[in-house]
């Protein structure tokens, strides 16, 4: 028997496709555990991630993205390695954006972003979001069968992000043959081939946001890029352009993959235990605990990664500065210390509300009301137009023996394709 | 532990309104129109539980139970 403990989840392709197995072994020897392979700190209990998302004095975010590929630009010296961060910084994967950053730079540039997608605020784009999820639908509906990811989740997102981000009529078309022709952002992140996402893979995205920013500065519209435009500091001064094209451009970019890995999980388990569909159809207040318990249960993000910047400690653990730390959302979504039976999909669990598949704390993914509301909208409508919604046995196998495919990543997890069949809904 | 003093806190500069709060303990915690969550510091002991809940679940670490501790004999 392989010792999974001492599999490389960084390479492993099986660990890729069925990640639980590896994280409960791993948190049964030590919920805070140094793998061997490449020195990292792999962190699968609930309480010491969150430890780690609140530690954030003592953990930096500048590696959040890669892990331990790259490698260190530097080799580590003492234990307060603060300078060495700050002095090879722009060495780092996507060192601009907010998610790499620390306080207080982190707390500055968070500022301009953190009220922008509240609940209450996308309340007025909603009726936009129904209106989209229809005409999606209407493109495979008269088939009775579809491959959701590709037929409604992926054109979905991006249509929805592209809408709120005001990217105008004119320049749609560019943009799906730019980010279509090549790798849609975000697509390589975390491959098992160690190679590292490049320093600036959205330069595409800045440039074509610098100019609606621009423009939204100029000439206000009522829309959610214009609060981004006239956003300033705390201390009321303006930001440069570029401080909000950023946030911009990773909003866009981070908001596509991620949901349309949420929209197509929380998919199958509907297709797999089809007495939710007609639960969920008959009480509609249903779908909020349901998706709750989908992003625990598969949480898109797998893992969130810091850079120890001070010598410090997680759980019992002492953690040396320099080692690079994994946060395992996915794997604290199903700690049993924190969740009863925490790989059962349960519906009415009491605490799912406390899932951290959206990170926590500083970095607590901003776009997580739009995500929410994303898949509100498409469950609400997915229900409404069909019926009986089951897998297809010619892509996904008999009902006895299933077969799914995962985009082999250590980063993300998301279904390659979904095929799914249904009965056109006659109301 | 019966009827130590505790107060419930938001932490203006953390919060993003994420309304989580608002859902789980609707009596508690308000969203007033600048969009910062606001709470009654002082719930009766039978929400308590709903308060914890809130808190545990507030994306950005922003609600905070300050256990007031009784002060000493000596401190004062």
């Amino acid at each position: 028997m392989t010792d999974l403990a001492s599999s490389d989840y960084f390479t492993d392709g099986e660990i890729a496709q069925s990640p639980f197995e590896y994280f409960d072994h791993v948190r049964s020897r030590n919920p805070v555990y140094r793998e061997p392979h490449h020195g990292v700190v792999v962190v699968t209990g609930y309480q010491e991630v969150v430890e780690g998302f609140k530690n954030s004095e003592a953990l930096s975010a500048v590696n959040s993205i890669g892990g331990p590929f790259p490698p260190l630009p530097f080799e580590p010296e003492g234990d307060d390695i603060t300078e060495q961060i700050e002095a090879h910084r722009h060495q780092f994967p996507i060192f601009e954006h907010m998610v790499t950053m620390d306080p207080p730079d982190h707390t500055r540039a968070r500022s301009l972003l953190g009220r922008l997608l509240t609940p209450k605020r996308l309340k007025e784009n909603e009726e936009y979001l129904w209106g989209l999820a229809d005409d999606v639908i209407d493109e495979f509906i008269g088939e009775g069968r579809c491959e959701f990811l590709g037929d409604y989740a992926k054109p979905f997102a991006t249509m929805a992000i592209t809408d709120l981000l005001g990217v105008p009529e004119e320049d749609r078309e560019e943009f799906r043959w730019v980010l279509g022709a090549g790798e849609r952002p975000g697509t390589r992140v975390g491959a098992l081939d160690h190679e590292p996402v490049g320093i600036n893979p959205l330069e595409f995205l800045d440039g074509r946001f610098e100019k609606y920013l621009a423009d939204r500065r100029r000439e206000p519209r009522n829309d959610i890029l214009s609060g981004l435009a006239a956003a300033t500091y705390p201390d009321g001064s303006i930001p440069e352009l570029l401080e909000v094209v950023r946030p911009a451009t990773f909003l866009f970019a981070a908001g596509q993959e991620t949901v349309t890995k949420l929209l197509s999980s929380s998919l199958r388990v509907l297709c797999e235990r089809p007495e939710y569909q007609k639960i969920l159809r008959e009480d509609r207040s249903l779908i909020k605990p349901f998706m709750e318990e989908s992003l625990r249960f598969d949480s898109p993000t797998k893992v969130d990664f810091r850079l120890a910047r001070k010598t410090t400690t997680i759980g019992d653990v002492e953690v040396p500065a320099g080692s690079v730390v994994m946060l395992s959302l996915a794997a604290a979504n199903r700690d049993p210390r924190k969740f009863e039976e925490p790989n059962e999909f349960r519906l009415d669990r009491k605490n799912s509300h406390d899932h951290i598949a959206f990170g926590r704390g500083l970095h607590t993914c901003a776009g997580a009301p739009l995500a929410r509301i994303e898949g509100h909208v498409t469950l609400n409508r997915l229900l409404d137009r069909m019926e009986d919604i089951r897998l297809s046995e010619q892509a996904h196998g008999p009902e006895d023996d299933r077969a799914f495919a995962y985009e082999p990543t250590f980063l993300l997890r998301g279904l390659v394709d979904l095929h799914i069949e249904f009965t056109r809904s006659t109301q | 532990m019966t009827g130590s003093p505790k107060r419930l806190h938001i932490d203006r500069d953390l919060c993003e309104a994420h309304a989580l709060c608002i859902e789980i303990a609707p009596e508690i915690f308000d969203l007033p129109d600048d969009d910062i969550a606001t709470c009654d510091e002082n719930p009766p002991e039978s929400l308590w539980p709903k308060a914890y809940s809130a808190a545990s679940a507030c994306p950005r670490q922003a609600i905070g139970i300050v256990e007031n501790l009784p002060s000493s004999p000596k401190g004062q």
